[in-house]
């Protein structure tokens, strides 16, 4: 039946593996039926790299070629010769699990996947086995972005496994994946994952168009996806979400986002994505929600403080010290009575000196890299204060200035943060709290305009929407985030339906009659709606 | 765009820092002083703490006293710069205090300075010294406080036990340039015996210039509750009877929890009067006599109180019209609501003259943990 079904009413073409990338746009180059010239094309197109194994089986008449740096020699072992020593099968071409070509450009590609090919003088036909080896970590928490509570997983260098632990926290029909090629000469697999009829399509159409215009040799990292898509390179705030956790890249895809994963990193880039999802942690939903909030503000203050704090105490030092408080004032006197030089010098080479640990601190083995926060944060920050070089006041107002602008969930714009701080040093030496003024204003007026895939990136606050409020400068109960946040263009809002109906049943006394297992929508009158859970 | 660039960059480096005023160049002044000088000049004098810096905190201070001859006060600031090392800044001062003499005269054109320049602390406290500022400026105390603590401490002190207004240069300015409305100062002494300064009652000003006359401290209270204002504690100690023989057993001592005080101003003809009723819901603190569970020793005591202090109130008030100090501003309230009467009245001959009856009403609503 089936055959006359196809015949008639289907289409044609004959059904193919699926590739996970259009094959049928590469070269073609057919094999030919003598071994010796198969293998010399092969040898001639791979520069007769040395890793490049060839197996000569059947006295010469039949080859087993593979890269030895890719193959795993036991899945070798496994899949193609324990077969025919246990006298399975009798010939390796007639193995089930082979795919056969007879494209030869096909087989360098599987080649160079990680796939052994035999062939066999007399035959075109090509036979593909995969027996890749695959070195992975495991999927450990990401030291930058620790939680107390919640998942401790997080992506690694395979992509595979990366869409794996999505897949596993989405199972759903709807997630949809679609793997890119990028980088002409690395070839490097990028996947774009979004969850189908909750994102925006055309979302998703322009990442994907935006995408397939970058014509680079090499697509290294995330870092070099996202510099060619993003909207505006030239801004100091990051516009896509960088996260190596798979519950904050799910939560984002819920929302409606679109993940873009990268073969050979372990971090996933969010878009679109605006200035307050940098300030979420997935923290703050494990906790109670007064807790949360409260985090979220301090977060929030930090950004002011890590910005702000230098520049406005260099202001009040060099313009304006009629704001010092009146008990204040002789403890601030004493203390920059004797320096010698401006404040806004004393800030710079503070804050340089901080740059440099923290960045002395990263490059360096865990165990020196303590020993430079020692050094660095104690016995300079000291010696300098007794030495008379900066004040101690300016002590405690850089080191201040520098936890704050660590408190940011995200590196990204930690990074930001800590590069806004010089604009708004110079403003204020130069101008006092005149100077504050317009460097904030210039960066709120840099916020409101920037925008990431279309999707405006201060938004809720501009342009304003109350409801979204919700869960950026708060977070509320969970269950009243009923609606998707209107920034991530969703096309489906609704987000959590009315799930808390119980309590009002409690409250008007009315039994609950839900027989286990026989009718789950008894409630229908009360309006409650299991949808949720019988989808 | 390059050039654009370079114009900012310019502007802004090159231009910005004209107005800056680097916190360690300057002197702070904590205290000022103000004299009558000779020729109708004055003689400013500044306290100029300064403080070494230690590795821990503020080290040892040292203070200098300058005092300065000069014309004005702007003058005077001259002067004094001349002889400390940076500039002197005013922008800190925590009290101003002014001789009685250079008050006597007219205390405007000394303040003058004060109002026009917007970086002064107009939050700054304000007191009258009897005999010279320099003198309590120069008052070594024995306490390790600055002059600057010590005073503002003294007159903070005063507001809150309701002797004082809680004056400073912000609130006088209304006042001082108002005709019609008055007010007062409090007044500084140096107690030469015990070695300290001291709060010595209010002086009360006629329009610009302190008229020589006080309220004394033990009546302050009471002059500060007729003008409805109450610190956070306000205590009036009175002695109530003679019976006992044991001298402290006549006297009480209340705490005034709440104050209600209301100016009635009547004005007819040529003639205005007023009245004053001031309700006082007191606690007693202290009345060794007792048997206050008795609701009659409590109603003899409220009339007592409220005779006594009724009496105190017309002494306050035969004061005030002596200094002709309007306090309550009856002069602006009359113009403002019977300009007929007003205007057939030379309010500076007339108030003195009109009829201010006041009325103290006590009444006890607690009476401590013991019957």
């Amino acid at each position: 039946m089936g055959f006359w079904k196809r015949l008639f009413f289907g289409d044609h073409t004959k059904l193919e593996d699926r590739q996970p990338n259009d094959t049928k746009k590469e070269p073609k180059q057919p094999s030919s039926a003598k071994l010796s010239a198969n293998i010399d094309y092969l040898m001639n197109e791979f520069n007769r790299t040395s890793d490049l194994k060839i197996r000569i089986l059947k006295k010469g008449n039949a080859a087993l070629l593979y890269f030895e740096s890719l193959v795993d020699q036991e899945k070798v072992q496994e899949a193609i010769f324990k077969p025919i020593e246990l006298g399975d099968v009798e010939d390796i071409s007639n193995l089930p699990h082979s795919k056969e070509t007879l494209n030869l450009e096909e087989a360098i590609t599987t080649l160079l996947r990680g796939h052994a090919i035999y062939m066999e003088d007399g035959s075109r036909k090509i036979s593909q086995f995969k027996v890749t080896s695959s070195f992975n970590r495991s999927p450990e928490e990401p030291a930058n972005e620790k939680v107390v509570r919640g998942s401790h997983d997080g992506f690694v260098e395979n992509m595979m496994i990366n869409i794996n632990l999505i897949r596993k926290r989405i199972e759903n029909r709807d997630l949809n994946v679609k793997y890119f090629k990028l980088g002409k000469k690395t070839n490097t697999n990028v996947a774009v994952i979004y969850l189908d009829g909750v994102a925006d399509p055309e979302i998703v159409q322009q990442i994907e168009t935006r995408m397939k215009d970058i014509s680079a040799d090499m697509i290294h990292s995330p870092g070099y996806v996202e510099e060619f898509i993003e909207d505006q390179t030239f801004s100091p705030f990051p516009q896509m979400l960088n996260t190596e956790r798979p519950d904050r890249a799910v939560a984002n895809l819920m929302e409606g986002r679109v993940a873009i994963l990268t073969e050979g990193s372990p971090t996933t880039l969010i878009a679109p994505s605006t200035f307050f999802m940098f300030y979420q942690a997935s923290d703050d939903y494990n906790m109670r929600w007064y807790t949360g909030t409260f985090v979220r503000l301090i977060r929030l203050a930090s950004f002011i403080i890590a910005i702000g704090l230098p520049a406005f105490y260099i202001a009040v030092v060099g313009f304006h010290f009629e704001v010092i408080p009146d008990d204040l004032v002789i403890p601030v006197k004493s203390s920059i009575n004797e320096i010698a030089y401006p404040p806004i010098m004393e800030a710079f080479v503070m804050v340089v000196i901080i740059e440099l640990i923290r960045e002395a601190g990263i490059r360096l083995p865990q165990p020196i890299g303590q020993t430079i926060g020692i050094v660095g944060g104690l016995v300079i920050g000291d010696a300098v204060v007794r030495a008379g070089l900066v004040s101690n006041l300016m002590v405690i107002v850089v080191a201040l200035t520098a936890i704050a602008s660590f408190v940011v969930p995200s590196n990204e714009l930690s990074t930001t943060l800590r590069l806004l701080t010089f604009p708004l040093i110079i403003l204020a030496g130069t101008l006092g709290f005149v100077g504050i003024v317009f460097g904030f204003l210039f960066i709120l007026i840099h916020l409101s305009r920037l925008e990431s895939f279309g999707v405006p990136y201060f938004s809720p606050v501009s342009p304003l929407r109350i409801k979204d409020l919700k869960d950026t400068f708060i977070r509320v109960p969970l269950y009243k985030m009923n609606e998707r946040p209107k920034d991530s263009h969703a096309i489906q809002t609704e987000a959590v339906g009315p799930s808390r109906e119980w309590k009002k049943r409690e409250k008007t006394g009315k039994p609950q009659t839900i027989e286990s297992g026989t009718n789950q929508t008894t409630g229908g009158d009360q309006s409650v709606s299991s949808d949720s859970s019988s989808e | 765009m390059k050039k654009l660039i370079l114009v900012l960059s310019t502007l802004l480096l090159l231009t910005g820092c004209w107005d800056e005023r680097q916190f360690k160049n300057i002197k702070l002044v904590l205290t000022l002083g103000y004299d009558q000088g000779e020729n109708g000049g004055i003689i400013e004098t500044v306290s100029i703490p300064t403080i070494q810096r230690s590795s821990e905190g503020p080290g040892p201070e040292s203070v200098q006293v300058i005092s300065t001859d000069a014309v004005t006060p702007r003058d005077a600031r001259d002067k004094v710069d001349q002889s400390i090392s940076n500039t002197f800044d005013p922008a800190k001062v925590k009290v101003v205090v002014i001789g009685e003499d250079l008050a006597k005269e007219n205390i405007y054109p000394t303040l003058d300075e004060f109002y026009r320049n917007p970086n002064n602390n107009l939050n700054a406290h304000l007191a009258l010294a009897r005999g010279k500022a320099e003198d309590i400026l120069n008052f070594n105390s024995q306490s390790p406080t600055r002059i600057s603590d010590y005073i503002s401490g003294i007159l903070e002190g005063a507001v809150a036990a309701t002797h004082a207004t809680g004056e400073n240069l912000q609130l006088v300015c209304a006042e001082l340039i108002e005709p019609g409305e008055d007010f007062s100062i409090p007044m500084l002494k140096i107690d030469e015996e015990q070695s300290v300064i001291k709060f010595d009652g209010m002086g009360l000003f006629h329009e610009d210039h302190y008229t020589g006359i006080d309220i004394p401290a033990d009546q302050t209270t009471l002059f500060m509750l007729m003008q409805g204002k109450k610190g956070r504690v306000a205590r009036l100690t009175k002695k109530v009877s003679d019976k006992h023989e044991n001298e402290q057993m006549n006297y009480v001592t209340v705490n005034v929890m709440n104050q209600k005080q209301k100016l009635k101003i009547k004005a007819e003809g040529e003639t205005v009067s007023a009245d004053l009723k001031v309700d006082l819901k007191v606690r007693v603190v202290e009345y060794p006599a007792d048997h206050l569970a008795e609701s009659a020793t409590v109603k003899e005591l409220n009339q007592k109180l409220s005779e006594i202090l009724t009496k105190e109130a017309e002494e306050i008030i035969k004061i005030m019209q002596e200094a002709n100090s309007d306090i309550w501003a009856i002069g602006r309230q009359v113009k403002a609501y019977h300009p007929e009467v007003h205007k057939k009245l030379d309010w500076i001959e007339a108030y003195p003259e009109i009829e201010i009856t006041p009325n103290v009403d006590v009444e006890i609503l607690q009476h401590g943990i013991i019957n």
